[in-house]
């Protein structure tokens, strides 16, 4: 959003390298062993959909522009940076996260709506008492230096619809390949823009065809590394025949651009291993270790 | 709720029906930026000098460093609607700073006043705007440290001009400064919305610097609507009085241009009491407009067919002082049609600039002379 990308918070202090953060995440399991072991959790990712999931459900009713919920799942990333989420309540930060990404984005929510929204889906889990969940703001902010504005992958692609001349099916679907990129470490690994051109080439290049799109992940999965085979022979080999003029004018502008296409096929490699993990994805199984951590450890008080 | 929609949850044909198109075309029709910004994340520019000590995580970040001790508290600056502002001195360094104290409110947790403030001016650093050194959290209570400028430019005024009027050279100097404040700001696709002789401050050395952020907005979010209740009266563009929620950069050069003219007179521009008041003052001076010089007018929300209607007025008539560059600059800035108002970056080029250099150097001997004084004398003795 605001300011420079180039010269953001966001590009100076929020972009890590892959190793980095397995590393803090490492540290954090070496500094609480006890918990990590006592309490074990699922998978990034899937905590990731869950809490995603439990975001949408915040946002529903007091509908809440997109933008928001995305930033707020940032903000939540953030968090878990610099916290070991098995000291904190879950709960709380996805349901401040909310509240300040509305703030940021203006579409503001009052603190007690906010609060009761909260406390209908968890009961167990959010104190009646509103200012529990100032002093968690206080603490977001804090925590992430009041460094929040976030730039979100959405504008560059509505820069590049025109561009590109970009169906609205094709942008559309990149839309949804952006919403799916918060459930994954990418926001904190790779520059927006890189995001959205991925998101771009897997709506052109993969299109997973409307019709063959109703079962499991797995072929959209098979299909995106297909489609990745593809657009690499396509890279490497300019002037050959090759994918279809649609796909060839995207790869000669990709070609010309200054994108990253290495870090292009990296994001495109993390979002199928994304869908290849959501297959084990149970709401029901995040929900109960989430909740006998925040209960035995009295998280929640 | 359809632009939530996952790829992978995209299963049902109807569902494939809700696309985030509507969604993306309200995004498009709605992008305030008169130019632009395609590819501003690609252009590569040369990465800052990179520290292990940016690192977020690797080391303890500045605001938490320092404690509200690590400031004396002196005397009260001013109070806001959310903040109270003292000046300060940094007990290590002597340095002086403004401190702004924000009130927590149990309702509101942090004020969104205060949180959007903060976050921009971590992300702006420009010497003509205001720098935020550090965000100290306490128990309760937010405190922003500001670079110290010694007043805000309606006491300048006040003190230094004559009954509120400036010379020529520092009037060129501050419009200068102002609308380098102001272009980088919509550079980077901020809306200051509240520009007025109080919230731009003045330092000793004769630096202007654009200061409180606290409506200020980023205008790259695409939304329908901007709230309209921003911008002080007297320095609110015609199309915000109007009701206008699609106004964009053009409303901070209506402000620059209110401001320049006071910079003459030592008095506002459109002092007006009420929203009708200050577009009357407006128009008796700027003329009315009409469909014919405003296509689109008569569709804003406050417009009245029954407008009283006045004749354009020479602005040079109430400036005698001004000179003709610095009232072509002045007209250009002051167009009733927001779309007709020069940019912050086409104004910065305008010819009444140019001799600003030679017109600094002057300032500056006259500025040594004055300081000087006695001592002055005494050389040019010696010199005999």
């Amino acid at each position: 959003m605001a300011a420079n990308y180039w010269a953001s918070t966001q590009r100076r202090h929020w972009l890590f390298t892959k190793e980095r953060l397995a590393d803090l995440r490492e540290s954090f399991r070496e500094r609480d062993m006890a918990a990590h072991s006592q309490f074990p959790l699922p998978d990034q990712r899937l905590l990731n959909i869950y809490f995603s999931q439990q975001l949408i459900k915040l946002g529903k009713r007091m509908s809440t522009r997109q933008q928001a919920l995305a930033t707020a799942q940032v903000y939540i990333k953030r968090f878990y940076t610099k916290n070991e989420i098995r000291h904190t309540n879950p709960y709380l930060v996805v349901t401040t996260a909310f509240y300040l990404a509305c703030k940021m984005e203006e579409c503001p929510q009052h603190i007690r709506f906010v609060v009761a929204e909260a406390r209908n889906f968890w009961p167990e889990f959010i104190a009646p008492d509103v200012s529990k969940l100032g002093e968690c703001e206080f603490a977001l902010i804090s925590e992430m230096n009041s460094q929040l504005i976030v730039h979100h992958p959405y504008r560059t692609l509505s820069e590049l619809q025109p561009e590109l001349s970009l169906t609205s099916d094709e942008v559309a679907l990149a839309w949804s390949v952006i919403n799916d990129h918060y459930l994954t470490d990418l926001p904190l690994l790779y520059p927006p823009h890189v995001i959205a051109v991925m998101a771009i080439i897997v709506a052109v290049v993969f299109k997973p065809s409307q019709t063959s799109f109703h079962g499991t992940a797995a072929p959209l999965a098979g299909a995106m590394r297909d489609g990745g085979m593809n657009i690499l022979t396509a890279l490497g080999d300019k002037n050959g025949a090759g994918p279809p003029p649609r796909i060839q004018k995207l790869v000669g502008w990709l070609a010309e651009s200054e994108v990253d296409i290495r870090a292009v096929i990296e994001c495109t490699q993390e979002l199928v291993s994304l869908y290849e993990i959501w297959e084990n994805y149970s709401e029901k199984h995040c929900k109960e270790l989430l909740g006998r951590m925040v209960k035995s450890k009295n998280l929640d008080k | 709720m359809d632009n939530h929609s996952s790829l992978r949850t995209q299963r049902h044909p109807h569902l494939q029906q809700q696309h985030p198109t509507s969604a993306y075309l309200d995004i498009l029709s709605t992008l305030a930026s008169p130019k632009s910004f395609l590819f501003n994340h690609q252009r590569p520019k040369p990465p800052p000098p990179k520290s292990p000590t940016s690192h977020p995580v690797a080391s303890p970040t500045m605001d938490k460093a320092q404690q509200p001790s690590s400031f004396q508290q002196l005397e009260k600056l001013g109070e806001g609607t959310y903040a109270t502002v003292f000046k300060g001195r940094n007990r290590q360094t002597g340095e002086l700073v403004a401190l702004k104290e924000i009130h927590l409110d149990s309702e509101e947790g942090t004020p969104s006043t205060a949180i959007r403030e903060i976050s921009l001016m971590k992300e702006l650093k420009h010497e003509s705007i205001v720098s935020l050194y550090d965000v100290i959290h306490t128990e309760n209570k937010l405190m922003l440290v500001f670079e110290y400028m010694d007043k805000d430019l309606k006491k300048y005024m006040d003190t230094r001009g004559d009954r509120g009027q400036l010379d020529q050279a520092t009037i060129k100097s501050f419009m200068h400064q102002l609308l380098k404040g102001i272009a980088f700001c919509h550079e980077n696709r901020v809306l200051h919305r509240d520009l007025k002789p109080q919230n731009l401050l003045i330092n000793k050395k004769g630096q202007l610097k654009l200061g409180d952020f606290g409506l200020a907005r980023a205008f790259g979010i695409p939304v329908n609507t901007f709230s309209n209740e921003v911008v002080t009266l007297w320095y609110r563009a015609p199309d915000v009085l109007l009701g206008s929620r699609t106004y964009n950069t053009s409303i901070d050069i209506w402000s620059a241009g209110c401001i320049m003219a006071e910079l003459y007179t030592g008095r506002p521009l459109f002092p007006g009491t009420t929203n009708e008041d200050q577009l009357q003052k407006i128009f008796r001076l700027m003329g009315t407009p009409s469909e014919r010089s405003w296509p689109g007018i008569s569709q804003l929300p406050e417009y009245k067919p029954n407008f009283h209607v006045y004749a354009t007025q020479d602005l040079g008539l109430i400036l005698p002082q001004i000179d003709p560059l610095g009232l072509d600059l002045l007209n250009r800035m002051l167009q009733l049609r927001p779309e007709m108002r020069v940019s912050a970056h086409d104004a910065l080029q305008h010819p009444w600039f140019h001799d600003l250099p030679q017109m600094q150097a002057q300032l500056q001997q006259q500025q040594q002379q004055q300081m000087s004084g006695y001592g002055g004398l005494v050389a040019s003795q010696q010199a005999y």
